[in-house]
């Protein structure tokens, strides 16, 4: 069992579901539970030397990016604009995960091969 | 049952595949304390999230105010009760830990691995993959040095090959633009200075030896001694001779060359200027004025023309010193009623831009 593989899983679905919650019913612990799995699963990908990595790293920047401006945005008091930059970072965590998905297939049929 | 099966091409990596994974890896030791930290930021935050209600951006300032040992006070609500106290003491205890310790780490790993050097590297070879018609130079020593000057001085784009990290320091000092720090018999390693692209080599490591392995090497790579030129240093004429056989166009004896360049200053002590200017030229020193080779092939419009009806002293501020024959002979008596025949090569003088201008010129056909 590869422990590492779990842990980074975990928090890319942990990232694309706290942040499906949060656009259902906004909430200011959701959001900061949403930012903090989203960076971690960024930080798990730094250095994730796989065929998609890059690809990943990426929607995972473009998720903290929509997310950290709606955090403070949300305390500011706009918290419309703040659900739209969430649902923003939502179609970047579905890519995220989409990715994640094919990665898996990609690295078990080279297992297979080798 | 059918298994779908994707065959992976086994192939040697190139150089700046290798670099790229090494930075990779050094940037992967950046998510442990990355990671601590961030853990610590998170925690503190929703802790005083929950003490004030809610209060995002005073949790925050507080986490870092707080693990980060600035303590500006309890700013927070909340977090002046015992609760808060008990909470704000256990995250002390955790974050200022792990914050000092997650700076400490990433700052060694930039120092430790050498990341810059790392991406610096990586630019260099991105770089080279661009270059076209250039030289290869492997091993760096006085003699090197005194190439590259001479490349610099004419233009010419070359890429240093040298595994010794103390020459790393004169690379640098003679800010050499490109350059590799890796050993140059490697396949690999030649793919990576831009062999496929390259005009020639210079092969200078010091050691017959490996002159042998890097020239047998690249041959096998360029095997044509007309689009490739491999020159090479030996120690003596024996070896010189096996290297051309093995693939140089060149193999030169140092101590030789320099005592035949001494006797030709001994020949011709009276015209002292003459030689020195012929030598000069031929050794790439003298950047004002170059002689330049033109055959003239079959079907070319100069053939059958008169040198004074190109008028070339005119035309493109360059003279025809002398034409070579076929079938060797050179005629360096020549004047304006000389004809240019089919098969001829005029020997021609002027400034490099003016020669550059006329080869253009008369290859083309332009007048």
């Amino acid at each position: 069992m590869r422990y590492k593989k779990i842990i980074t899983d975990f928090f890319i679905l942990m990232a694309l579901t706290t942040n499906i919650s949060f656009i259902v019913s906004p909430n200011p612990y959701e959001l900061v539970i949403t930012v903090a799995a989203n960076l971690a699963a960024t930080i798990l990908k730094i250095g994730e030397g796989r065929v998609l990595s890059t690809e990943m790293l990426a929607s995972s920047l473009v998720a903290d990016l929509h997310l950290i401006p709606a955090l403070f945005i949300y305390f500011i008091g706009d918290q419309v604009e703040a659900v739209g930059l969430a649902q923003g970072a939502l179609a970047a965590n579905v890519i995220s995960v989409v990715i994640s998905i094919i990665e898996t297939v990609l690295s078990a049929f080279t297992e297979e091969e080798e | 049952m059918r298994k779908f099966r994707i065959r992976k091409k086994k192939r040697e990596p190139k150089l700046i595949e290798i670099y790229e994974r090494r930075l990779i890896e050094a940037l992967r030791e950046l998510r442990i304390p990355l990671l601590m930290l961030h853990f610590s930021i998170t925690v503190g935050t929703i802790g005083y999230m929950i003490l004030s209600g809610g209060d995002f951006i005073n949790s925050f300032y507080m986490t870092i105010i707080t693990i980060g040992t600035i303590g500006y006070g309890e700013i927070v609500e909340g977090s002046d009760t015992p609760v808060g106290r008990v909470f704000t003491s256990f995250l002390a205890l955790m974050g200022i830990g792990t914050f000092m310790t997650s700076v400490t780490v990433i700052i060694r790993i930039f120092f430790k691995e050498n990341i810059i050097n790392l991406y610096r590297a990586i630019r260099m070879l991105r770089e080279i993959e661009n270059l076209k018609d250039h030289y290869i130079i492997c091993g760096y020593d006085k003699t090197s040095a005194w190439l590259a000057q001479t490349l610099k001085k004419r233009g010419i784009e070359f890429v240093v090959i040298e595994s010794r990290e103390e020459a790393m320091k004169y690379l640098q000092e003679h800010n050499i633009k490109y350059f590799i720090m890796e050993e140059p018999y490697k396949r690999s390693v030649l793919f990576s200075a831009g062999i496929k692209n390259a005009k020639g080599m210079v092969v200078n490591l010091g050691n017959d030896a490996l002159n042998i392995a890097v020239i047998a090497t690249a041959r096998l790579i360029r095997p044509s001694k007309e689009e490739f030129y491999i020159y090479s240093f030996a120690s003596t004429d024996g070896t010189a001779q096996k290297l051309e056989e093995l693939g140089a166009n060149k193999a030169l004896v140092p101590d030789k060359l320099l005592a035949t360049r001494l006797a030709a200053y001994i020949f011709h002590t009276s015209s002292a200027f003459i030689s020195d200017l012929f030598d000069r030229i031929a050794f790439g020193e003298e950047t004002d004025i170059d002689i330049l080779e033109l055959k003239v092939e079959a079907g070319s419009p100069l053939v059958g023309k008169k040198l004074k009806e190109m008028d070339l002293r005119k035309a493109l501020k360059v003279t025809v010193i002398a034409i070579r024959k076929p079938e060797g002979d050179l005629n360096v008596t020549i004047t304006g009623e000389t004809k240019v025949e089919e098969g001829d090569t005029l020997i021609i003088f002027g400034q490099p831009k003016n020669l550059k201008k006329a080869e253009r010129v008369l290859l083309e056909g332009i007048s």
